[in-house]
């Protein structure tokens, strides 16, 4: 029995031989082979995609494709078909076979997102998934095999998980991903384990197998070319000038005569939910708990990842307006729920919703690792000071959500001589800083307050007015700076008193009125 | 059970029994910078844990000045209780912009402030409170035209849960509206100087400074 099944081998190898040596010698001279790295590609292709998409029914279905303004079926689930329903028929001619057909448009968006899902559920097998086409799923399980037992249990593994999930999936495994490809749209259970077996596989594949314009194929069909072992046997470059050097090089590829680099794709790190109402509701109580949901099942996500955001969005959808939106950020990345539904809480006082609201989406912002701090150790003795609620963080995020994002800062100096320009506000959310204390305590004092814009002062017989006549205490501190841009200044700066207690911060401007200006107050 | 003392003591611990004799050992008052005007501050300086008022008409006569010391010390000290950070200075809706050479020639530390301008009264209100509350500011500034009796028991209420300082600048004419401050203080501007007068101290005496500033 052995030794009859060896024999076998070997005249199946010899058969493999004659053949790839009739490739080489037919398509002319030969690419230099790359280094052999081994890699297996098991192809996922799911013709039943725009049907298993549009989610589970039990009646007769069809998705129709809007064809130059006529609605045709795409696809007919097997009871349509058991009917009569051919794809192509237009929606009225399904719908006289069988009245109670249930007919659904076709949603390229769900396709994507059932096949996001299902590339999601692949990376567990691998950490190469590819895209590879809007209904074809590649996964590269080379290194996978010893861990899921083998070729065979793998399949089997990844078979009854598709079933599981509801799709009707073509499989085949290759050493490229284009024979991959070819092999699962053909329709073939083939599992082409060495490289140098691709050829053969490949030979009786149809030419519709390779997504080629139909064109290409009508003109190769003309020639009496019908399967890749015939389309193989053309001399290379009278094809190449023919039909385009891509289908060569997609040729080459898929035999693994060329390299075919893939990339591979990555699980989204944004969390994006949505929950829709059946009515519409205007009931705050009722969203509130919605979006809690939402934010539970976004810590959830972020949880499984160590991740966290440091913003996240709500949009609450309405049937006639725009949505409106509302945006919550945080100091630092976080994840938990219930901080999150406290920034909510706050700002949804002042959210004016114009509508009642029909869905609610949640999406996270950015995801970043999340940062954890080692907990101080704190003796707190009679004397303690201050029991800390919140962090300074927290405070200010409460504080944003509150009254607003610019109503909430920080200062910096900015080493700069114009006073206007010698300082800036901080975003206490974005911006960390270290401690400043002062540097330069020598000099001439400066006014606690300052006004946004000097404001000019009158002037009574050559004294400044400011609610009375100034006296001027001190100065002149002379300003003249900015003169390599448009702020120069040339001033000079006093202090002064007035009548009232006053003291003022003055300047004169050194130009030909030598106007007066009050600029700040010694509070 | 039966001796008097610790019957005594049983009456003294009803809360509804008010002795003055506690209130001036007021706890250690964080000392203002100004000798003239700790001596008169019981506890020696600022009530901490409590809310002070400044009444001022005019901005620009000192009212700033009389504080920074004090807002100084807090803001780069660790208070020498405790483990703390130094703690955050709060400014809300102040009148004009804090302007930052200036609190570093008074030598407070920048990083450590925190501006919020609410729309408006309650908003105010609302922030202060959280502020105060939060443990996180050492001293919350806030500048208001429509403080009532019940908002500056709020505030007073804040200040004691978060161990903070509230500081409430406010018209002359809220003198006689009745409020929960512990410290009042008027300021009174005049060409020659600013007095600072102690409208209400509690465990203190009522005293006018001159010279101060």
């Amino acid at each position: 029995m052995g030794t009859a099944r060896r024999h076998h081998r070997s005249t199946r190898e010899l058969f493999d031989q004659r053949s790839l040596a009739l490739d080489e010698v037919e398509p002319g001279p030969r690419v230099a082979r790359p280094p052999v790295i081994r890699r297996l590609w098991f192809c996922v292709y799911l013709p039943q995609l725009p049907l298993e998409a549009a989610g589970p029914g039990d009646g007769a279905r069809v998705v129709v494709e809007d064809r130059q303004g006529i609605h045709r079926v795409l696809l007919a689930c097997p009871r349509a078909g058991a009917a009569g329903i051919m794809p192509g028929q237009s929606a009225n001619a399904a719908l006289a076979l069988l009245p109670g057909l249930l007919i659904e448009e076709r949603s390229e968006v769900a396709e994507q997102q059932a096949l996001e899902h299902l590339a999601g559920w692949l990376e567990r097998f691998s950490s190469m998934v590819n895209f590879a086409g809007p209904d074809v799923l590649l996964v590269e399980i080379a290194g996978s095999l010893r861990l899921y037992g083998g070729l065979l249990k793998l399949r089997q593994q990844i078979a009854a998980g598709l079933e599981q999930q509801g799709f009707t999936a073509s499989l085949a495994i290759a050493p490229t991903p284009l024979a991959a490809t070819w092999l699962a749209r053909g329709g073939r259970r083939a599992c082409v384990r060495d490289s140098a077996n691709i050829g053969t596989a490949l030979r009786a594949l149809s030419l519709s197998c390779l997504d080629w314009p139909a064109a290409t194929c009508e003109s190769l069909a003309a020639m009496g070319v019908r399967n890749i072992g015939e389309c193989l046997r053309l001399p290379r470059e009278g094809f190449a000038r023919r039909f385009g050097p891509q289908r060569l090089l997609q040729l080459d590829r898929a035999l693994g005569r060329l390299p075919d680099p893939r990339t591979s794709w990555r699980a989204p790190e944004r969390f994006c939910a949505d929950h829709e109402m059946t009515e519409e509701q205007s009931d705050r109580e009722l969203l509130l708990a919605i979006c809690r949901e939402l934010l539970q099942s976004h810590e959830r996500f972020l949880l499984a990842r160590q991740l966290g955001v440091q913003s996240i969005q709500f949009s609450f959808f309405h049937l006639r307006s725009p949505a409106t939106i509302l945006h919550l950020g945080c100091v630092e990345a976080e994840r938990r729920a219930d901080r999150w539904f406290d920034l909510l809480r706050l700002q949804s006082e002042q959210l004016v919703l114009p509508e009642p609201v029909i869905a609610v989406r949640l999406q996270g912002g950015h995801t970043q690792a999340l940062q954890t701090e080692s907990g101080r150790l704190v003796f707190r003795g009679k004397t303690a000071g201050r029991g800390m609620r919140f962090s300074i963080a927290q405070l200010a995020e409460r504080l944003v959500a509150r009254v607003g994002r610019q109503s909430v800062a920080g200062v910096t100096a900015v080493a700069e001589h114009r006073p206007q320009l010698a300082w800036r506000p901080r975003n206490l959310l974005k911006e960390k800083s270290m401690a400043q204390v002062s540097t330069a305590r020598g000099r001439l004092q400066r006014p606690l307050w300052m006004l946004p814009e000097p404001a000019r002062l009158h002037v009574d017989e050559g004294y400044p007015l400011h609610q009375g006549r100034l006296q001027i205490l001190d100065g002149p501190e002379r300003l003249e700076t900015g003169w390599w841009d448009e702020d120069s200044i040339a001033r000079d700066y006093y202090t002064a008193i007035n009548p009232r207690g006053m003291r003022l911060w003055v300047f004169r401007t050194r130009n030909r009125d030598a106007d007066w200006y009050l600029h700040g107050f010694f509070g | 059970m039966q001796r008097d003392s610790s019957s005594l003591d049983k009456l003294l611990e009803n809360p509804r029994v008010w002795r003055g004799h506690n209130q001036a050992h007021a706890p250690n008052g964080l000392a203002s910078g100004y000798e003239a005007l700790d001596r008169h501050l019981p506890g020696g300086g600022w009530p901490q844990n409590a809310l002070t008022e400044i009444l001022v008409e005019h901005y620009g006569i000192g009212e700033l000045r009389l504080l920074m010391p004090a807002l100084a010390t807090l803001s780069t000290a660790d208070n020498g209780m405790d483990y703390n950070e130094p703690g955050w200075i709060a400014w809300v809706s102040p009148p004009f912009q804090p302007y930052p050479p200036a609190l570093q020639q008074w030598g407070v530390d920048l990083s450590r402030m925190l501006i919020v301008r609410p729309r408006d009264a309650s908003e105010m209100l609302w922030s202060a409170e959280q502020a105060l509350s939060s443990g996180t500011c050492a001293a919350v500034l806030l500048w208001s035209d429509t403080l009532d009796d019940q908002a500056s028991r709020r505030l007073q209420l804040a200040a004691e849960k978060g161990n903070s300082w509230a500081i409430a600048f406010r018209p002359p004419a809220a003198r006689r509206q009745p409020s929960a401050a512990a410290l009042r203080i008027e300021l009174l501007p005049g060409q020659e100087g600013t007095r600072v007068s102690i409208l209400k101290s509690r465990g203190g005496r009522p005293a006018v400074l001159h010279d101060l500033l």
